[in-house]
């Protein structure tokens, strides 16, 4: 579905992604895991359209999407989460999710049709929010929501887009233990209906979800393969899992 | 929906109750323009500080065409209405490339540019005399030689241009104006054109802008360079932060109270700015929503009640 050739990303002298190849096949949850610093957003930021890489190129579902722009890159099927909660905040959390499913409709230079009269839209923004947990906020401002449901909100939206491959970017991070497990089954469902890679910290929620993992630092790939293998992966263990325990 | 129903109540009784028809015909060419200002700071996030650019252009347009052309009234306002859209266009596309404040000096430039083209350009604006002589031809057979008469044509105009604004407002358009200003980086992300939204909703505003500035036009037949100053662009942003910016109402409130004050208060003292400043900066200070959201909060009350 997805893949990078000698993907890089400088800045100034700062080598962010080096040389990076990775292959995303259908159906799979891909973990991208590394220390922080390793390089993993930025990768996330060039797959995503976010930044321009410096070389190398990007092919998604057998086309080169290198030089498509972050809105073009969305329209190709590429949706994406981020590590900061990335919402609508003074909008309710239907019309957050509702702006996401009419990204993806010719309705949006409709100047005299109303947009909370459009069964449609409704009908996938509800399913939509049901499906994160999240109906019951629906008129509620996004940013009055908790911290645990303002996550969730980001994944609704990137969800509502309709896309092929999810890139989620620490879904986890800043959420309680109970929080965190709520997102653990969000994302084992997801991986039922997505190809999806995942940017993550969390290790147990790694090993548990990923089917393949690649492990990042100092912006190279330094192992890639099943959850077991990178276990027993020496060279993971000396940068990554041995300084963190 | 019943609030409007009430707007047009009041509007079409006005000058009935209050026999001021001139000065109720400028509150609402006036309050179109500031609702139409509010299409782009209310809902989109922007402020532009050029306003009267789009007026003016409307008031000069519309003009012309009556005085060379004798067209029709509405087709007058209609090249108001074409020549604002285009100017504000065209003015949107080179200021949304600059970020927060530069965005807002670019509007500010232009309007003094285009001030000084028509300060410059006598055979078409009359420069510094204003332009005189502008006829007001029938509508329809209707003779709208009479004050009260033209401010029903004038509200006519007035309140389907801000119906128009409250179902734009409602449209999946609006939605996305409302999440560029929320977060224009997202709305990006998920796959909105967002320089395409803001160059329409720029034309938008213009548009109603340029068909403000026709209608005064119509109003004195005459078109002074006051319209296309920065005064009257500053005007147009302290009238809407006066009503509020949360609903198009707001805007038209402000400039009720705008125009109603700057009217009777210059008559009694010169300094009035001076008292209308202090009134403003309360405000502002103290009900963010405007005077607008005073009125919500009375109504909450008084539905609790």
């Amino acid at each position: 579905m997805l893949r990078t050739h000698s993907l890089t990303k400088r800045f100034g002298a700062h080598v962010a992604v080096d040389a990076v190849d990775i292959e995303v096949r259908d159906g799979t949850l891909h973990a991208i895991i590394g220390p922080n610093g390793a390089g993993k957003t930025t990768l996330f930021n060039l797959l995503s359209g976010e930044q321009q890489p410096s070389g190398g190129t990007i092919e998604f579902r057998g086309h080169d999407v290198t030089r498509l722009d972050v809105t073009a890159r969305s329209h190709s099927g590429i949706g994406r989460s981020y590590q900061r909660t990335n919402i609508f905040p003074k909008l309710t959390v239907f019309e957050n999710v509702r702006l996401a499913a009419q990204s993806r409709t010719r309705e949006s230079f409709a100047l005299w049709a109303s947009a909370s009269a459009s069964r449609a839209l409704a009908e996938r923004t509800e399913r939509a929010l049901g499906e994160f947990g999240l109906l019951a906020h629906a008129q509620r401002a996004a940013h009055e929501l908790a911290g645990g449901d303002q996550r969730l909100l980001e994944l609704a939206i990137t969800v509502a887009t309709d896309p092929a491959l999810l890139l989620l970017d620490e879904p986890s991070q800043g959420l309680s233990p109970e929080d965190a497990h709520r997102l653990i089954d969000r994302i084992g469902a997801l991986a039922s209906r997505f190809t999806i890679v995942l940017i993550e910290h969390n290790m147990p929620l790694v090993m548990g979800l990923a089917g393949e993992i690649t492990v990042m630092n100092f912006g190279r790939v330094i192992a890639h393969g099943t959850p077991e293998e990178i276990r027993a992966d020496a060279n993971v263990r000396a940068a990554y899992l041995g300084t963190r325990g | 929906m019943r609030r409007f129903a009430v707007l047009v109540v009041v509007v079409a009784l006005a000058p009935f109750v209050v026999r001021y028809p001139t000065l109720e015909t400028q509150i609402l060419t006036f309050g179109l323009l500031a609702v139409a200002f509010n299409v782009l700071l209310g809902e989109m996030g922007f402020l532009s500080f050029g306003q009267a650019t789009f007026n003016g252009v409307g008031a000069y347009a519309a003009a012309r065409v009556l005085i060379d052309l004798h067209a029709p009234l509405l087709l007058a306002l209609g090249a108001g209405i074409a020549a604002g859209a285009l100017v504000a266009a065209a003015i949107g596309a080179l200021a949304i490339t600059g970020r927060g404040v530069y965005g807002v000096m670019l509007t500010f430039a232009f309007n003094e540019m285009a001030y000084y083209l028509a300060f410059q350009w006598r055979d078409v604006t009359g420069g510094d005399n204003g332009l005189r002589g502008i006829p007001r031809p029938d509508v329809f057979g209707i003779s709208l030689d009479d004050a009260t008469r033209y401010y029903l044509f004038t509200a006519t105009v007035v309140l389907v241009a801000f119906a128009f604004v409250l179902r734009l407002i409602d449209s999946p358009f609006g939605a996305v104006l409302r999440a560029i200003r929320e977060n224009e980086d997202r709305a990006r992300a998920i796959g909105f054109r967002v320089r395409r939204f803001k160059i329409v909703a720029f034309a938008i505003s213009g548009g109603l802008s340029g068909l403000a500035g026709a209608l005064y036009a119509g109003l004195f037949r005459f078109v002074p360079l006051q319209s296309i100053d920065l005064d009257t662009s500053t005007n147009i942003v302290v009238a809407t932060l006066l009503g509020g910016t949360g609903s198009p109402y707001g805007p038209l409130l402000g400039a009720a109270v705008f125009t109603i004050l700057s009217n009777s208060l210059s008559h009694v003292w010169s300094h009035w700015p001076l008292l209308f400043g202090v009134v403003f900066c309360i405000v502002v200070l103290f009900f963010r929503g405007g005077l607008w959201s005073i009125s919500g909060l009375w109504n909450r009350r008084a539905t609790h009640a």
